[in-house]
């Protein structure tokens, strides 16, 4: 009696203080105190800021700054409850579908699983492991873009090297698209688990927002003591939780290794031609693969045929991968043309004798690679790619940004590359230019906030003369291109179709670069000019003059670009989808309306920060 | 920490308000110190991060100002100092002023400052380097006035003068502060606006043979602090 008294209680404390303030919300730690301490244990339920950023996949901000980047997430609000768009918030590095839309981005994978959105992350360490309540996200400019949010049972604080590391989804959710821009703070019913956590993980999909979305604080609250069952809901049992159990993915061998010979007494399965099977069969997920491949031997054959796996995403499965599935995979992957292994095998999970093992059997034929956000990559991992995989066309290591300045070298081994992607990594300026002299046939070059190279005046002339097909090159935030590297860059390579330099500070309209650039670039779809402080009217007639099928353009916080230049450039480039005039003193909300009216079909975007 | 920055008035030719680059300049620096990314000994470098941030935001901001930014070191008992164009700082120990911050002017009434140029206008705008701000560091004592102010005060009122409004301080708490603050940035004002006195700033203009007489109206700000026991 006295027990059933006590939890009535603790039950009411607990959800009075849930319904608090916000000013009570920001005390740093509240005692919920159990009516009586003699039968229930303290509970006391902490409330606390990320203390740290582990790790994230891309942001808007530069490497050696804090405005826009992911680092703001740490600590206080600095914004909330305001709105709008400020330096001082977490904003990832796209939003919407404009950049699925451009050439340089490679097709989906097949077979990614419907409930997958995930398109950015961060991971948040907090001080104290708790059980967790609730974990609120401050949303302060376009919300709606979480979708997931997971916990990790390791404590990324302490001294011990990972073993055993969980992943349990707390919340997961669909893309949504808020009505408004407006702050919110956002917190979901969560899951409850069973291990005590100080590191989160939030994925988003910015996919249908109107612009960036930003994000100001995350709070974690929660429970030191494992809360007794009873007193929470029982935990949602989620059928795509099971599904895709490690045992499952990793049961790959099978009992029916052996089982080859299974022609007779399928039933109506006989009658049906292999092909007519396998095409089918190539509409299911990888878990659902597995799965089937436990119901008999025919089927059991029929999934594991290496004509399954000539696309394997492993992305969606990043939190259970580990060398042992991965090395469960390989005898049926002998046909590999695309991997992703992108934000796989970190804390220890994939190693380099695991991976390598499977290359070796797998990347004979493999030409595309995705390996963004891989922490478990090193030097020697990439001297195996690039030894192994030499019929290699696609290589994607964005964010993996521990990865030595050395390891680049050996991407120039891979002399077909036609897509390479290096955004926020070290790569030097000599890795790069080796790269380039032997990378020629490369279309597509994403070198965004890779800081460490010196020179990119060089790195443009080197473009110029020996990659001259290149298609789409990416220098946002290149602190040190010049008009000059820029001229040789557009006089070489004629056949570019995007160029982001946002950013790119040190480019000076007055040089008449952007002119010369739009002369020289018939073919330009895509031109990011992103906060260049110089772009003037005369820039943007020259692009509506030489460049006709423009398609995306941002021109954001130039006090040099007036309405009247706006609209001939609107007039002269029909396909024009997307144009960034956010902050563009002379362009104010009257003229973008008056524009939006007069050229419905242009997403015409207008940042602010109120 | 505190300090003073004063944006530079030519900007509201340009239709920009000459506030909005030495306020953000500031705000920012109150970020950095709120967030520990600083390092108390090196003020230069609070400033220099500031100023990097500046040009990071999405605004095109425009504007000059000048920076005096003083780090009072709980722990080592050192002043710590960063000083850009003609704010400055005094620390004074029974009535005597025992170190102060040298003004960098590039020439008459033209201080050191830290600005964001409107593109085409780099070469007319002055522009300085945070790096070239003015460092030191000073052992302070228990007792010790330290004032910080813009060059509102310094070229109104010469240091006997406030060095007289520092004695009338008797108290150290807090309202006493505010009164003999905000008693010597109202003289100074009275000052600035009187055609006929001789001040700091108009024997300065005399010394580059500029005739000229009266105060030199200008923002005035005045920050006070003493070096006291630190009580939780």
């Amino acid at each position: 009696m006295l027990t059933l008294l006590s939890m009535f209680y603790y039950i009411c404390l607990r959800r009075r203080s849930r319904s608090g303030t916000r000013g009570e919300a920001l005390t740093s730690r509240r005692a919920v105190e159990s009516g009586q301490r003699a039968v229930l244990p303290v509970s006391v339920e902490v409330e606390q800021y990320a203390k740290e950023v582990l790790d994230f996949s891309s942001h808007y901000g530069s490497e050696n700054s804090m405005s826009y980047t992911m680092w703001n997430l740490a600590g206080v609000p600095n914004v909330y409850p305001s709105s709008g768009d400020f330096t001082q918030t977490a904003v990832f590095r796209a939003y919407g579908k404009w950049w699925e839309q451009c050439a340089s981005t490679p097709p989906p994978f097949r077979c990614t699983p419907k409930s997958f959105h995930s398109q950015d992350y961060i991971e948040l360490g907090f001080e104290e492991p708790v059980y967790p309540t609730a974990v609120e996200v401050l949303e302060t400019y376009y919300p709606g873009a979480i979708v997931q949010i997971l916990a990790c049972s390791h404590n990324p604080f302490s001294q011990n090297p990972p073993t055993d590391v969980r992943w349990e989804v707390l919340w997961s959710g669909e893309p949504t698209k808020m009505l408004t821009p407006q702050a919110r703070q956002f917190s979901p019913n969560i899951k409850h688990i069973n291990f005590p956590t100080n590191l989160l993980r939030l994925e988003v999909n910015s996919s249908l927002l109107d612009y960036y979305t930003e994000l100001d604080a995350v709070i974690l609250r929660g429970v030191k003591e494992r809360p007794m069952l009873a007193l929470y809901k029982m935990p949602v049992i989620d059928i795509s939780d099971l599904s895709d159990s490690e045992e499952e993915l990793s049961d790959l061998g099978g009992p029916f290794r052996q089982g080859g010979d299974g022609k007779q007494g399928n039933g109506y399965f006989d009658k049906l031609p292999y092909e007519l099977i396998q095409l089918i069969l190539s509409h299911l997920t990888l878990p659902d693969l597995c799965r089937l491949a436990q119901s008999c031997k025919l089927l059991h054959h029929h999934c594991c045929d290496p004509l399954q796996y000539t696309q394997l995403s492993l992305q969606p499965y990043w939190a259970r991968l580990s060398d042992a599935s991965l090395g469960h995979l390989q005898s049926r992957c002998t046909l590999l043309q695309r991997l992703n292994l992108s934000w796989t095998g970190n804390r220890g999970a994939l190693t380099l004798p695991g991976i390598s093992s499977f290359l070796k059997a797998c990347g004979l034929s493999l030409v595309c690679l995705e390996l963004s956000c891989c922490h478990f990559l090193n030097e020697a991992c990439l001297e195996v790619i690039s030894q192994t995989c030499s019929e290699l066309q696609e290589l994607n290591l964005s964010s993996c940004d521990r990865l030595h300045p050395q390891a680049f070298t050996h991407i120039s081994k891979l002399t077909r590359l036609r897509r390479l992607v290096l955004y926020r990594t070290k790569i030097e300026q000599t890795s790069i230019l080796n790269i380039l002299t032997f990378c020629i046939e490369l279309r597509h070059l994403n070198l965004g906030s890779c800081v460490r190279i010196d020179d990119c005046d060089v790195v443009a002339s080197m473009l110029a003369t020996r990659c001259r097909s290149l298609r789409s090159l990416d220098l946002w935030r290149c602190r040190n291109l010049t008009d000059r590297g820029l001229a040789e860059l557009v006089s070489g390579c004629r056949m570019l179709e995007e160029l982001d330099l946002g950013w790119c500070p040190t480019l000076q309209s007055s040089t008449g670069c952007f002119q010369h650039l739009a002369r020289r670039l018939p073919r330009l779809r895509k031109l990011f000019l992103t906060a260049n402080r110089t772009v003037c009217d005369a820039d943007v007639e020259e692009l509506a003059t030489g460049c006709p099928s423009l398609q995306h353009l941002d021109i954001l916080g130039t006090r040099l670009v007036s309405a009247a230049s706006l609209k001939k450039l609107l007039r002269a480039c029909p396909r024009l989808l997307l144009l960034d005039v956010s902050f563009c003193s002379q362009v104010d909300m009257r003229v973008v309306q008056e524009l939006c009216g007069l050229f419905p079909n242009v997403a015409i975007k207008k940042s602010f920060t109120q | 920490m505190w300090c003073v920055a004063d944006g530079v008035g030519g900007w509201r030719d340009y239709g920009v308000d000459p506030s909005q680059f030495s306020g953000t300049l500031m705000k920012t620096c109150e970020r950095l110190v709120k967030e520990g990314r600083f390092i108390p000994s090196n003020p230069v470098g609070v400033l220099t991060k500031s100023y990097y941030e500046l040009l990071q935001n999405k605004v095109p901001l425009l504007g000059s100002s000048t920076a005096c930014i003083v780090v009072l070191d709980r722990h080592s008992h050192q002043l710590h100092t960063a000083n850009l164009g003609d704010s400055g700082f005094l620390v004074v120990r029974r009535g005597e002023v025992v170190h102060r911050s040298d003004e960098q002017q590039h020439y008459f009434n033209t201080p050191f400052q830290l600005s964001i140029a409107p593109p085409g206008a780099e070469g007319a705008v002055l522009s300085d380097s945070p790096d070239a701000a003015d460092s030191s560091s000073f052992d302070v004592q228990l007792g010790d006035i330290i004032l910080t102010a813009t060059d509102g005060l310094f070229d109104n009122m010469p240091d006997y003068m406030i060095l007289q409004e520092l004695k009338k301080l008797k108290n150290t708490n807090y309202e006493s502060i505010q009164q003999t603050a905000r008693s010597i940035a109202e003289q100074a004002h009275v000052l600035a606006y009187d055609p006929t006195y001789m001040s700091p700033f108009a024997q300065f203009a005399c010394d580059n043979g500029l005739n000229v007489r009266g105060g030199k109206p200008d923002d005035i700000t005045v920050l006070l602090s003493i070096v006291a026991e630190y009580t939780d």
